[in-house]
């Protein structure tokens, strides 16, 4: 399906529910750009787009804290959808309050982002409609694949090289829709020295990377967004799927299902690797 | 230059098990390695990736971490965070390039001294076979907020 079709369908769908919701947030391209927003009057609809891509999830957190009581609809995309699914079981997000109008990606879209699951699985989660038709994973990335051909050694003049590029905008975590922590162990001063760039050990990535592990949906932004062109998102890859492996466990993709490092092991339906 | 490797090894020990075998070791004069430097901890699921890895960057060659056995923990559930957790710091050390057995999980009770004195010895082997973790990383000396 093309884009605009898609935004049709989408004004649509919003035009109808909007009247049985305090808000619907999506983006709003205006002649001055497009920026989040939103729309409370089906007349604004002509303005609501599917482009540029911006991860929704923060906002509505700070929207469901500020009005506790409004029913409000989003529009996701399948990754957004993920977010707000792991926002949800961390209490971030109250999923019955939400209406989602979730738009599966195009196949440009899924390749642009190396995404693996473009299309919205919405298991679990109370009021959603999907729409649009369902891309093919894209292929994963290169990286991947390479990182487990090195050695030991390689990796880390790899590696190392890469995260010396890193200028400590923080823009990875900022964009990141899984990032909320009040008080960030990234600005610690205990963990990650200050004044200091491109630290000699790479703290700063690796206590991201940890913090990620289930709970990274995938949604590639931190990558995207990293002026230093760092490929963050392969060593989260890489642990998604030690996660999927060890405890049976995908973030993003079932409600109901618990995070696995916040679980004892009585609660864990899988069984424990050995140590 | 030539000089001879001193490895240094930070062990996280569980206050209710590990300590106590460590320091029943201790009382039985059994010999520990001077190369592993103790820090008690209240409960292994106390010890934070955060935490594992500001070693490494202090410059630990190796990182032991010891808790009571599952099942037995002070905190009914402390060790099986630890279980699951230090197993994917593991594998991410790998990922970039850092030795994993630089980083050791395991179980001493506090009627274990014996098996407190084994790991420990075993550790500070593995730790003199893989080197140092400067030369290994390239690493400078961590310069101050000690
Ligand atoms: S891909 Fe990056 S931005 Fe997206 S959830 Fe994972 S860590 Fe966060
Ligand atoms: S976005 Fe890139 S440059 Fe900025 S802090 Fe993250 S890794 Fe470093
Ligand atoms: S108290 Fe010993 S591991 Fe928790």
């Amino acid at each position: 399906m093309k884009e605009n079709e898609l935004v049709e369908i989408l004004r649509g769908c919003a035009a109808r529910k909007l009247p049985e919701l305090d808000g619907l947030l999506g983006i709003l391209r205006t002649t001055e750009g497009a920026a989040p927003y939103v729309f409370h009057h089906c007349e604004e609809l002509a303005g609501l787009v599917l482009s540029p891509r911006y991860p929704l999830g923060g906002i509505v957190r700070v929207l469901q804290a500020r009005y506790p009581k409004a029913r409000l609809g989003v529009v996701v995309r399948a990754c957004d959808l993920r977010g707000l699914v792991e926002l949800a079981k961390r209490g971030q997000v109250a999923p019955d309050r939400l209406y989602l109008l979730a738009v599966a990606c195009t196949p440009e879209e899924a390749q642009h982002c190396r995404c693996q699951r473009p299309v919205p699985n919405p298991t679990g989660w109370p009021q959603v409609e999907v729409l649009g038709s369902p891309a093919a994973a894209a292929e994963a990335h290169p990286l991947l694949v390479q990182n487990e051909r090195l050695g030991l050694a390689e990796r880390w003049a790899f590696w190392r090289q890469e995260f010396a590029k890193c200028i400590k905008c923080y823009g990875c975590r900022n964009i990141c829709p899984e990032c909320f922590c009040q008080a960030c162990a990234l600005e610690d001063p205990l963990w990650v020295e200050r004044g200091i760039l491109a630290p000699p050990f790479p703290t700063f990535h690796l206590v991201r990377a940890m913090h990620m592990a289930s709970r990274c949906v995938g949604c590639r932004q931190c990558e995207l967004s990293c002026p230093a062109h760092i490929p963050l998102t392969v060593l989260y890859e890489l642990l998604r799927r030690d996660v999927a492996e060890m405890f049976g466990y995908q973030a993003g993709e079932d409600l109901s299902a618990q995070p696995p490092l916040s679980l004892s092991l009585t609660e864990e339906t899988t069984p424990l690797p050995n140590p | 230059m030539g000089e001879p490797f001193e490895p240094r090894i930070v062990a996280f020990l569980c206050n209710w098990c590990s300590y106590t075998g460590a320091d029943n070791a201790g009382i039985a004069r059994m010999k520990s390695p001077p190369e592993v430097l103790p820090i008690r901890v209240m409960c292994s699921g106390r010890v934070s990736p955060e935490m594992i890895l500001r070693c490494f960057r202090a410059g630990a060659d190796g990182v032991l971490v010891l808790g009571c056995h599952i099942g037995d923990c002070h905190y009914i559930s402390g060790n099986h965070r630890t279980a699951k957790r230090i197993p994917l710091v593991q594998r991410l050390l790998s990922y970039v390039g850092i030795n994993p057995e630089r980083l050791r999980l395991d179980w001493v009770s506090s009627a274990e001294a014996p098996k407190f004195v084994q790991i420990t010895n075993e550790f500070v082997q593995t730790i003199r076979s893989l080197g140092p973790i400067r030369q290994e990383l390239g690493l400078p000396r961590m310069g101050g907020g000690r």
